[in-house]
C-alpha cells in the first residue's frame, strides 16, 4: 500500500478534481493540510489511516499546483518550469509530512528519551524539517522558483517504515527510475538480503558491479534489520521451526563432512586435518561464521586468538583451499560456488527438504518405476557440497545445472501445484538466482592448456561465448515452453502501466506462473553481465530483475518484507539460543543433567554496548559519567565483535536490568547495607478498616452477644423452674469476649508495593468471614465449613479482581466507576444487591436486634418477677404472697436503690456483680452441692477426720503421674467433660449425678455381659472434640503473623489453657464447633 | 401432547384470567404452561429432597420449600401470609367444632376462602374482618433473626414488621390492579372473577396433584399437607408470573408489528371503527409468547454463572425456579 504521495493517486486525484480548482488559490491547501495534521495529532496512528489523511492533503497540494499549471499555459518552456514547480510542491508537501510525522513521536512518549530522539533522527534525515510552515506558504505563494530544488528522495538514513512508502512511490513513478533504483539499493528494507556478507568480495579479483550492488543491498538490509530490531518487537512463534531447521542443517553438515572425510582425504591436498579444514572453510564465509565455528571448536584450537586472527587474515588475503597451481580459475569458481551452496543450505527456512539425499526408506517409490525414469539423477545440496569438495565441477554451468536439478526434481516429483515442497523449491530457486551472479563464469582449465591457447587471443573470446551457450541451453531444456511466455508477461509487469500496484501484479503472477518462470529472466540478466569482465552489463536490467524478485518475494511469503528480513538475519542466533533452552527443558520438564544456562560476559558486554550506543547517540547527559568506563571494560573483555544479531529479549540472561536510581551503586560509594530502604511495614493493613459498615456490623454483633447473655439467664431460670435438682456447674456462664482484631506483628519492608503473605491473607479473610458468619447468626461453625467458605470467597474475589483487570486493560478505556460496575455485574452482583444487603442485612438487622434485645430483657424481667406479669404494670401485685421480690432485692434495682447496701460494702466490685440484687443461686436453696454436704455429714457421723482431699488433677500436674494414665487423663482434660473452671479434673464422686458413669451392676442372671456399645452420638462427639485443638491453635498462629506468635512452650501452654477455657465455657454447646470468639479474641 | 394429558386446563385458564389475560387462551398455550409448571414443581421437589437429605432427614419440610424461594422476599412474605391464614382457618374450624355454631363461619365467607385458596392478596383485605378475633400465628423461618437466639422471642402485639410492609408493597400493587379491573364489572362478571380467583392446582384436588407432580417417584408418596398447600400457592404464582411476562412479550410484539406494519399495510388496517363497535377483540396469549416469557425468566441470571467465570466451558445450568 503506497502510503503517501503515490503518483498514481496524484494523478487520479488530479483528474477527479481537475475542474474545480482554479478559484481556490492556496487557501484550500493550507486548510487541508491543517486538517491532515490535526488528524495526526488526534488519533490516526495506523499507517493506513495516515495514508488516507495524507492523500487528502496531497490532493490539496496537487490542486494548487494544478491551478498554477493551468494558468501557466501550454508553452513548452514553461512546461519544464511547471514540472519543477510540481516537484517543489511535492517537496514542500514532503516537508510537511516530515513534520507531522514528528508529531507522532509526541504521542509515543518513551520513558527513555533516547528512543524518542531515535525517531527524530530518522525523520530529520538530511536537511528537511527546518523549514517551518510559514515559510512554505511564502514560497508557495511567492513563486515556484524560490524553492531550492532539493532532492525529492529521502535521505538514505530515514526511518524504515518511511522507506517503505517511498520505495513504493518511486517504483510507481516512471520518470526518475534511476533514482528509484539507487534509493532502493541504499536504504530499502524491502530488499531482502540477497548476497552473502561483503568481506569476501574484497578477496575477489574481479568484483562485478552486480556483486557490489548485491552486497550493498545486503548491508543495507542488515542495517535496516538492526534498526528494526530496536524499534519493533517480533513474536517468537517461529523459533521452534528455526531451531529444528538449524539442527537439521548442522546434522547434514556433519554428515557431509563425515562422508567426505571418511574415505580418507581423497580430495585435494587442502584437507590436512579437521581443524584447518574447518578454519579455512570458514574463511570463505563471513567473519561471523568463522567466529561461531571457532567458538564451537575452541578447545580444539590450540592457537591463541591473535595467532588465529592473523592466520585467518593471511588465508583470506592469499589463497584458499581451492587454490591449485594446475587449474586456472578453480579457486575463484569454487570459492564462490561453495559460498553459494552453504548460503543456500543455511537458508533453512526453505532448504530443509533439500539438504540430504532423498531417503529411500521415506520415499520408497522415488527410485523405482516411473519416477526413476523421470528423475534420472537425484540431487541435493549435500551432494553438491560433496561434489564441490571432490572438485567435480568444471564450470559454473555444471554447478548451476546441478543446483537447478534439485528444484526440477522436486517440481517433477511433487506435481501438485499446491504441494508445500514446491513452495520451498521455488523459494530456494529464487535465492539461488539471486546469488548466481556472484559466481564468476569460469571454466576450469588446465594451465597447460591455457598456456597453449594463449597464443591466439581471439579464441578466448570464442571460448567465453561458448561457455555461455551451454548454460542457455540447459535452461532452455528445462523450461522450453515457458520462456517466451514469461518474457512477455514479465515485461509489462515491470515496465508497463505504472498505476498498477505491485500487489495486484503479484496476485496475477502468482496465479499463472509455472515454476520455471524466473529462470528465463534470471538467465537474461545473467547473460547481460555474466561475463567475467568487470561491469559488463548495464545495471538497470539487473535492478529491474531485482524489482521483480522483490515482487515475487512478497507474493510467495505474503509476509511483510521487514519481518522476512528479520527472520533471515536472526535465524542463526535464534536457533542457537532456543536450541540451548530446548535442551534444558526437553520433554516438558527440567533436564537436570544439562548444563545450566549462564549469563556470559560476552552477552552482557554486547548488551551493555548496545545500550551505550543507544545512549551515546542521543543524549550524553543522561549517562552517568562513570558508567561508560564499566561498559567499555566489559565490552573490551566481551570479545568478539560479530555478535549474533538478536534482539535483547532473546537473551534475557545477558541483559542487565535498569536499576532504579536509589539502588544503583557507583564505584567509590559507601555501601549502605541496611540502609534507609528498610523500614517498618504499615500497621493495620490486615485489619478491617473502621468504616461505617464495619462499625455497624461490630455493633450488631455486640448486641447479639448481649442478647445471648440474657438468653442464657432466661434458660437458667427456666431450668430452675422445671428441675428439682440443680447444680452450680450445670450452668455455663455465658460471658462472651469482645471481638478484637489483632494486627500482625511488626514486619519490615524494603520497597513499596502490596504486602503478600498467603497464610496471613488467608487468615485475615477467614477472620472476616467468621465475623460475617457470626453476624448472620451462626454462633459456632465447623472448621471445615469455615475452610470451604474461605476457599469459595477467595475464588470469588480472584474472579472479581480478574474481571476488573480485564476491563481496565480493555482498549475501550472504561472509567474507574464503569470498571467497577461492569466487574460487579459480570460477577452477578449489582449495586442494588449490595445496597439492599447493607440496608436489609446490616442496618435493618441492627434495629431488629435492638427490638429483640428489648423483648428479651422484658421477658427476663417477667420471669424474675412472676408477680409482675399479672398486674397491669403498676406494681401493685409486686409484693404478693410468695413473691421473692423482697428477698432478692430485685425491685430495688428498678428504682436504682442499693437495698442491701452491696455497693457500700464494695461487694459489687469484689464479685463483679452486675446487679445489686442478691445472686440468684444464693437465694435458691435448691442449688447446693450435695456431695459436699454428704461428705461433711459423713465425717461428723464417724467422728474421724476425713483424709485430705486429692489435689485436683490439672495439666500441670499430669507430668508426675505414671505414664499409663497420662494419656487417659489428658484425653479427659481435653474432652472438657467434668473439668472445672480452673482446668482441674473433678473427681467422679463430685460430679453431678447425671454425669456420673453408671455403676456397673451384676445382672440378675449373674453373667457379666459384654460392655455396652457407646451410643453413636457420643462417639462422634468425642472425635470432633479431639479435632478441636488444631483449628484454634492454627487461628492463633495465623493471627500472629507468620507463625511468630506462638513463642515456645509458654505460648503452647497459653494456648492449652485457653483451650480448656473455651471447652469449659462451651461444654454445653455442640462439640467440635468453633466460634469467632475463640477464633478472633487475642 | 395428547389432550388427556392436560389436567389443569380450566384452572390454568382461570388463573390466567386473574393474572390479566382477557382472551381465551388456546389449548396449546395452557398445555405449555401446564408442562412448565409441572417441570417447575418437579424441580422444586427434587431440590427439596436434596436439601432434606443434606439435613439428614428423609422427608421434606416446609422450610425446605421456602428455602428455595428465599431470595424473593415478596414471595416469601406472601407465602407466609398465606400459611398463617391457613392456620387461622384451621384453628377456627377446630374452635367451631368445639364451640359449635359460631355465627360467622369463616369458611362460608367467600373472600376468606378465596384468600386461602388462591389469591393470597385477598387475605389482606380480610385482615380487618378476622384479624381481631383470631391471633394470627406467625410462621418462623430458620434464617430469621429470632432464630439466632436459644430462647423464644416473646411476641408482642404491636408487631408491624418493616420487612413485611415492604414485601406487601407488591401484593398491594396486585390487589390494586385487580381492583381496577373489577371496578367496571357487572355482578355476573364479578362472580365469574371471584370464582376464577379460587382456582388452584391443589385445593380439593390433592390426589390429582400428587399424581400429576410425580409424588412417589420424585419424592416420597405421602407428603405433608402443608407442602401440597405451599406448592398450590407456588404454582399459582408461577402461572401468574408467566402470564404477566407473556403479556408483556405480546405487547412488545404488537408494538413492533404496529411500527413496521404502519409503513406497509397501514392503509388497509385503517378502517374507521364504528361508534358502538365495542372494544376491539383482544387476541389471547399464544404459545410462543409463553415460550419467550419462560426464556426471559430463565435467562439473565448472572448470579448463577458468576462462579463459573474464567473456568471455561459451558457447564450445565439448573432449571431456574420462576
Amino acid at each position: 500500500m503506497s502510503s503517501h504521495a503515490g503518483p498514481s493517486q496524484w494523478q487520479r486525484m488530479q483528474s477527479l478534481r481537475d475542474s474545480s480548482n482554479d478559484g481556490f488559490g492556496f487557501t484550500p491547501y493550507h486548510h487541508q493540510h491543517q486538517h491532515s495534521q490535526h488528524h495526526y495529532n488526534s488519533s490516526s496512528l495506523s499507517s493506513r489511516a495516515r495514508a488516507n489523511s495524507f492523500s487528502g492533503g496531497d490532493a490539496g497540494a496537487q490542486n494548487n499546483s494544478n491551478s498554477t499549471a493551468t494558468t501557466a499555459g501550454p508553452a513548452e518552456a514553461e512546461k519544464s518550469q511547471e514540472d519543477e514547480a510540481q516537484e517543489a510542491k511535492m517537496h514542500a508537501f514532503r516537508e510537511r509530512f516530515q513534520k507531522s510525522e514528528k508529531h507522532i513521536d509526541r504521542l509515543f512518549r518513551s520513558k527513555r528519551p533516547c528512543c524518542r530522539s531515535d525517531f527524530h533522527d530518522g525523520d530529520d534525515g538530511g536537511d528537511f524539517g527546518t523549514v517551518d510552515l510559514g515559510d512554505d506558504m511564502d514560497s508557495d505563494e511567492g513563486g515556484i522558483d524560490a524553492i531550492p530544488a532539493k532532492p525529492v528522495l529521502p535521505a538514505p538514513t530515514r526511518r524504515i517504515v518511511e522507506d517503505d512508502y517511498d520505495d513504493d512511490d518511486e517504483d510507481d513513478e516512471p520518470p526518475p527510475k534511476k533514482q528509484a533504483v539507487s534509493a532502493k539499493s541504499s536504504g530499502g528494507l524491502l530488499d531482502i538480503p540477497k548476497a552473502i556478507v561483503p568481506h569476501n568480495a574484497e578477496a575477489k579479483k574481479s568484483p562485478a558491479a552486480t556483486r557490489e550492488k548485491l552486497e550493498e543491498d545486503r548491508k543495507a538490509a542488515e542495517e535496516a534489520a538492526k534498526r528494526a530490531l530496536s524499534n519493533m518487537f517480533f513474536t517468537l512463534e517461529n523459533d521452534r521451526d528455526a531451531m529444528l531447521e538449524q539442527q537439521k542443517l548442522e546434522e547434514s553438515d556433519r554428515q557431509v563432512n563425515a562422508e567426505h572425510n571418511g574415505p580418507g582425504g581423497e580430495g585435494a591436498g587442502g584437507f590436512q586435518g579437521k581443524l584447518s579444514s574447518v578454519n579455512l572453510g570458514a574463511s570463505s564465509l563471513t567473519l561471523k561464521h568463522l567466529i561461531t565455528r571457532i567458538d564451537a571448536q575452541r578447545e580444539r584450537v590450540i592457537l591463541s586468538d591473535m595467532e588465529l586472527r592473523s592466520l585467518i587474515s593471511e588465508v583470506r588475503k592469499n589463497r584458499s583451499k581451492w587454490a591449485s597451481e594446475d587449474k586456472i580459475g578453480q579457486e575463484e569458481l569454487y570459492e564462490a560456488a561453495e559460498k553459494v551452496t552453504i548460503e543456500l543450505r543455511a537458508y533453512t527456512e526453505h532448504s530443509t527438504a533439500f539438504l540430504n539425499r532423498v531417503n529411500k526408506r521415506e520415499v520408497p517409490d522415488y527410485f523405482t518405476g516411473r519416477w526413476a525414469r523421470l528423475i534420472k539423477t537425484p540431487m541435493d545440496l549435500g551432494t553438491v557440497l560433496k561434489k564441490l569438495k571432490q572438485l567435480a565441477y568444471k564450470s559454473k554451468a555444471e554447478f548451476v545445472a546441478d543446483l537447478d536439478l534439485i528444484w526440477q526434481n522436486c517440481f517433477t516429483y511433487n506435481g501438485d501445484p499446491n504441494h508445500y515442497l514446491r513452495k520451498h523449491a521455488k523459494a530456494m530457486q529464487k535465492k539461488m538466482l539471486e546469488m548466481i551472479p556472484l559466481i564468476p563464469d569460469i571454466t576450469i582449465r588446465d594451465r597447460a592448456e591455457v598456456e597453449a591457447e594463449e597464443a591466439g587471443a581471439a579464441e578466448v573470446d570464442a571460448d567465453a561465448e561458448s561457455d555461455d551457450e551451454p548454460i542457455m541451453s540447459t535452461r532452455g531444456r528445462k523450461g522450453p515452453g515457458t520462456t517466451k511466455a514469461k518474457k512477455t508477461r514479465g515485461t509489462p509487469a515491470r515496465v508497463g502501466t505504472p498505476e498498477v500496484k505491485p500487489l495486484t501484479v503479484n496476485l496475477h503472477r502468482a496465479d499463472s506462473q509455472p515454476p520455471g518462470n524466473d529462470i528465463s529472466q534470471a538467465n537474461g540478466s545473467q547473460n547481460g553481465f555474466g561475463t567475467p569482465g568487470p561491469a559488463g552489463g548495464t545495471p538497470v536490467p539487473g535492478m529491474t530483475h531485482m524489482d521483480l524478485d522483490h515482487v515475487d518475494k512478497l507474493d510467495d511469503d505474503t509476509a511483510d518484507a521487514e519481518y522476512q528480513a528479520w527472520k533471515t538475519m536472526t535465524k542463526r542466533g535464534r536457533a542457537q539460543i532456543t536450541g540451548e533452552r530446548h535442551k534444558l527443558f526437553r520433554h516438558d520438564r527440567l533436564a537436570p543433567d544439562e548444563p545450566a544456562l549462564l549469563r556470559t560476559r560476552d552477552g552482557m558486554g554486547r548488551y551493555l554496548r548496545k545500550e551505550a550506543r543507544h545512549f551515546h547517540q542521543n543524549d550524553e547527559d543522561r549517562m552517568p559519567s562513570d558508567s561508560p568506563r564499566v561498559v567499555d571494560k566489559l565490552v573490551e573483555e566481551g570479545g568478539s565483535d560479530e555478535a549474533p544479531l538478536i534482539p535483547d529479549y532473546y537473551e534475557p540472561l545477558s541483559t542487565v536490568p535498569e536499576l532504579p536510581w536509589n539502588v544503583e551503586w557507583r564505584p567509590g560509594e559507601e555501601v549502605d547495607i541496611l540502609g534507609n530502604q528498610l523500614r517498618l511495614g504499615k500497621k493495620d493493613i490486615f485489619k478491617a478498616p473502621s468504616t461505617g459498615l464495619v462499625n455497624k456490623m461490630d455493633a450488631n454483633m455486640r448486641q447479639m452477644q448481649e442478647t445471648r447473655k440474657i438468653c442464657s439467664k432466661i434458660s437458667v431460670i427456666k431450668q430452675m423452674q422445671t428441675q428439682t435438682q440443680i447444680y452450680a456447674n450445670q450452668f455455663s456462664k455465658y460471658n462472651p469476649e469482645q471481638f478484637v482484631e489483632r494486627d500482625v506483628d511488626d514486619y519490615v519492608v524494603s520497597e513499596d508495593g502490596p504486602i503478600f503473605a498467603e497464610t496471613v491473607c488467608r487468615a485475615a479473610l477467614q477472620r472476616s468471614l467468621g465475623k460475617i458468619f457470626y453476624h448472620t447468626g451462626f454462633e459456632e461453625f465447623q472448621p471445615t465449613a469455615m475452610e470451604a467458605v474461605t476457599d469459595i470467597a477467595a475464588d470469588y474475589f480472584k474472579k472479581l479482581a480478574k474481571t476488573v483487570m480485564l476491563y481496565r486493560e480493555s482498549p475501550a478505556g472504561f472509567s474507574d466507576q464503569e470498571v467497577v460496575l461492569h466487574a460487579l455485574h459480570e460477577n452477578g452482583v449489582d449495586l442494588d444487591a449490595v445496597e439492599s444487603y447493607i440496608r436489609d442485612d446490616v442496618y435493618r438487622l441492627g434495629s431488629k436486634l435492638d427490638v429483640i434485645h428489648e423483648r428479651m430483657r422484658g421477658h427476663l424481667a417477667d420471669l424474675l418477677r412472676p408477680a409482675f406479669q399479672d398486674t397491669n404494670g403498676d406494681g401493685s401485685a409486686l409484693f404478693n404472697d410468695g413473691s421473692e421480690q423482697f428477698i432478692g432485692g430485685d425491685f430495688a434495682e428498678d428504682i436504682g436503690d442499693d437495698f442491701f447496701g452491696f455497693k457500700e460494702l464494695g461487694l459489687d466490685k469484689e464479685f463483679g456483680l452486675d446487679t445489686l440484687s442478691v445472686p440468684l443461686h444464693l437465694l435458691q436453696v435448691r442449688i447446693r452441692n450435695p456431695a459436699e454436704s454428704q461428705a461433711h455429714a459423713a465425717a461428723h457421723a464417724d467422728g474421724y477426720k476425713p483424709p485430705p482431699p486429692f489435689e485436683p488433677l490439672t495439666i500441670e500436674l499430669l507430668k508426675p503421674q505414671i505414664g499409663i494414665v497420662q494419656n487417659f487423663f489428658l484425653a479427659k482434660l481435653h474432652a472438657g467433660v467434668g473439668v472445672n473452671e480452673q482446668g482441674a479434673l473433678i473427681e467422679d464422686e463430685e460430679l453431678p449425678i447425671k454425669q456420673r458413669a453408671p455403676k456397673p451392676r451384676l445382672p440378675p442372671t449373674g453373667k457379666i455381659s459384654v460392655p455396652r456399645k457407646r451410643p453413636l452420638q457420643q462417639q462422634g462427639g468425642g472425635n470432633k472434640k479431639k479435632k478441636k485443638l488444631n483449628p484454634v491453635e492454627e487461628k492463633k498462629e495465623a493471627a500472629g503473623k507468620k507463625g511468630a506468635a506462638v513463642k515456645g512452650a509458654a505460648g503452647m501452654e497459653r494456648a492449652m489453657s485457653k483451650m480448656s477455657d473455651v471447652d469449659g465455657g462451651e461444654a454445653g454447646g455442640g462439640g467440635g464447633m468453633i466460634s469467632p470468639e475463640s477464633m478472633v479474641a487475642p | 401432547m395428547s389432550a388427556e394429558k392436560a389436567k389443569y386446563r380450566l384452572e390454568i385458564q382461570q388463573m390466567m384470567f386473574v393474572s390479566g389475560e382477557t382472551g381465551e387462551p388456546s389449548h396449546s398455550t395452557t398445555l405449555l404452561i401446564e408442562e412448565i409448571v409441572r417441570s417447575q414443581v418437579i424441580e422444586m421437589l427434587l431440590q427439596c429432597t436434596q436439601l432434606a437429605h443434606r439435613r439428614g432427614s428423609r422427608t421434606i419440610s416446609t422450610d425446605d420449600l421456602i428455602f428455595l424461594i428465599r431470595h424473593d422476599r415478596a414471595k416469601v412474605s406472601r407465602l407466609r401470609t398465606y400459611l398463617s391464614w391457613k392456620d387461622v382457618r384451621k384453628t377456627a374450624k377446630e374452635n367451631d367444632k368445639e364451640g359449635g355454631g359460631d355465627p360467622t363461619d369463616l369458611l362460608d365467607d367467600p373472600t376468606t376462602t378465596a384468600a386461602a385458596a388462591g389469591g393470597p392478596g385477598a387475605a389482606v383485605s380480610a385482615v380487618d374482618a378476622v384479624g381481631k378475633r383470631q391471633k394470627k400465628s406467625k410462621i418462623g423461618l430458620p434464617w430469621e433473626v429470632s432464630s439466632y437466639f436459644s430462647e423464644q422471642v416473646p411476641e408482642r402485639e404491636d408487631d408491624e414488621d418493616e420487612d413485611e410492609v415492604e414485601a406487601n408493597f407488591a401484593t398491594l400493587q396486585r390487589l390494586k390492579n385487580a381492583d381496577e379491573r373489577t371496578r367496571g364489572m357487572t355482578k355476573d362478571e364479578y362472580v365469574h372473577w371471584s370464582e376464577c380467583r379460587q382456582a388452584s392446582f391443589t385445593f380439593r384436588k390433592g390426589k390429582r396433584f400428587r399424581e400429576w407432580a410425580g409424588f412417589g417417584t420424585v419424592t416420597e408418596a405421602k407428603p405433608n399437607d402443608d407442602i401440597v398447600d405451599i406448592l398450590g400457592f407456588l404454582t399459582f404464582e408461577i402461572v401468574q408470573t408467566l402470564t404477566e411476562e407473556a403479556l408483556r412479550v405480546k405487547e412488545a410484539e404488537e408494538k413492533v408489528k404496529a411500527q413496521s406494519g404502519a409503513g406497509l399495510g397501514g392503509r388497509k388496517r385503517k378502517r374507521e371503527r364504528g361508534l358502538f363497535a365495542g372494544e376491539e377483540e383482544r387476541t389471547p396469549v399464544e404459545a410462543r409468547h409463553v415460550e419467550e416469557a419462560f426464556r426471559r425468566l430463565q435467562a439473565a441470571r448472572p448470579k448463577v454463572r458468576a462462579m463459573r467465570n474464567f473456568a471455561g466451558g459451558g457447564g450445565r445450568t439448573r432449571l431456574g425456579l420462576v
